[in-house]
């Protein structure tokens, strides 16, 4: 769920991208090392960023009977690491902006904090934390993209909740209702996310159950 | 809309071929001033001062624009509809001063997308992302950007094909089907965009590639009239709506 341009304060705007820039700043540095010891790479990873922007562009139906798109956050961060999804998210985020004018430049900084940090860095969380707790390997993966999927749209909804408080009952009033009107397509679309991504990670892995292997499809630049 | 559509829009318009520091002025001058003045009256002077440049200026084709600009649209009503009410203890009711505070959010929203959209219509992405190399930001992390832009269309042309094969075979025909398709599509594409990553890599690695991507890029001379008139513009709309 992107932010619009414009929607976001100037103070809420420059706060956001001086909170998602450490993350964004330690993954390109990553990046740049990773490309300087091996340089080849560099074309996986800008494949592996145009995949996920193509993602955006595919359809997937939601229960509410509108349609939606994948966002990919569980999918990248499985696949790719949650560290470097923060460039390759930023980017994408930029390409979403300018390409299909979805989001926005002024709302990059809070877009990509929910998007392109939160949401991955949970969902890789519970990726590995439901294979440690003995979780079935569909489940985990279930969990990890659709948890991803929901902490991404109610961290979303938290951040319009703090620039818009509800003039009453304040912060908390306004996260209900910025979280309760998009909960209609919100929460449909991270249960078809989660179910999305098991057949996904089920084919990619050639149902080995096996995350070396998932690794080794993306490159092994995790 | 296929991911395409705006990037020929914005190779197709008048102002193509104006230099890149014009364009990015006026889209991020105006930007600037939408988000930081107060709405009324700045943010609706820079929606007029933006649609002038859209529409006389770059001849931006209406339809398209309409077309792409519905969908921020939407999510905005959905959002200043919210500021029309307030929740509390005694339940729902009709905030107080709630429709000048949503008037106010749609008329910045509104100016600053109005801004973007001038961005995305008049100058292709390459050219924006390149530009950001005069800002500071790493050559390694423009280079990736710019070949990722490079691959978007190639895979994204592959993703169409592979969608368009299975709704003629009736992949999308049940709910289920559909969510199905579209998983193997996407597992489909990402081993095919590796392996295309793959053998470029060797391809441009038998070539000495050193890591650079040189393209040809016109050079557009920067028109000072057109600079002069964004900036007396500029400065007018931060002077009314400081002052008014």
């Amino acid at each position: 769920m992107h932010i619009m341009e414009g929607f976001l304060p100037a103070s809420h705007a420059l706060g956001w991208y001086a909170v998602s820039a450490p993350f964004v700043l330690a993954g390109a540095a990553r990046i740049r090392r990773i490309v300087r010891e091996k340089p080849e790479v560099r074309l996986t990873l800008a494949a592996a960023g145009a995949f996920a922007f193509v993602l955006s562009a595919l359809k997937i139906p939601s229960v509410t009977g509108s349609c939606s798109h994948p966002t990919g956050t569980g999918l990248g961060a499985i696949v790719f690491g949650p560290s470097v999804m923060a460039v390759l998210g930023v980017i994408v985020l930029l390409f979403q902006a300018l390409l299909l004018a979805h989001g926005g430049l002024t709302t990059l900084g809070a877009n990509a904090f929910s998007m392109a940090i939160v949401g991955p860095w949970v969902a890789y969380g519970v990726w590995k934390l439901a294979g440690r707790a003995g979780l079935s390997f569909s489940a985990s993966v279930f969990l990890a993209a659709a948890l991803g999927d929901l902490v991404t749209y109610v961290f979303t909804s938290l951040q319009l909740a703090l620039a818009y408080p509800d003039p009453v009952s304040g912060f908390t009033g306004a996260a209900l209702k910025f979280g309760g009107i998009f909960a209609l397509t919100q929460v449909p679309l991270a249960i078809a996310e989660g179910l999305l991504t098991v057949v996904v990670i089920e084919a990619l892995s050639g149902k080995t159950r096996d995350q070396d292997r998932i690794a080794a499809l993306a490159g092994k630049f995790k | 809309m296929s991911v395409g559509t705006l990037d020929r829009a914005a190779s197709l318009n008048r102002w193509r071929h104006r230099a890149l520091g014009e364009k990015a002025l006026i889209g991020l001058g105006f930007l600037a001033l939408a988000v930081t003045l107060p709405p009324w009256p700045g943010a609706a002077l820079v929606s007029l001062a933006m649609l002038g440049f859209t529409f006389p200026g770059a001849r931006v084709p209406w339809r398209l624009w309409l077309a792409t600009v519905a969908l921020p649209l939407g999510f905005l009503a959905a959002g200043a509809v919210l500021l029309l009410v307030q929740v509390g203890g005694d339940g729902i009711g009709l905030a107080l001063g709630g429709t000048e505070r949503a008037a106010l959010l749609c008329l910045r929203a509104m100016a600053a997308t109005f801004c973007l959209m001038f961005l995305a219509f008049t100058t292709p992405a390459a050219e924006l992302i390149g530009g950001l190399r005069r800002l500071w930001v790493p050559a390694e992390i423009v280079e990736l950007a710019l070949l990722t832009y490079r691959f978007v269309f190639i895979i994204a042309d592959e993703a169409m094909a592979m969608t368009a094969a299975q709704r003629a075979r009736q992949g999308h025909s049940t709910r289920s089907g559909w969510l199905r398709s579209t998983a193997m599509v996407i597992a489909n594409l990402l081993p095919r965009a590796m392996a295309r990553a793959r053998r470029m890599e060797t391809g441009l690695a038998a070539r000495g590639w050193q890591g650079e991507l040189r393209v040809l890029s016109q050079r557009n001379p920067v028109s000072l009239g057109m600079v002069a008139l964004v900036l007396i513009l500029q400065a007018a709309i931060l002077l009314a709506g400081t002052l008014l």
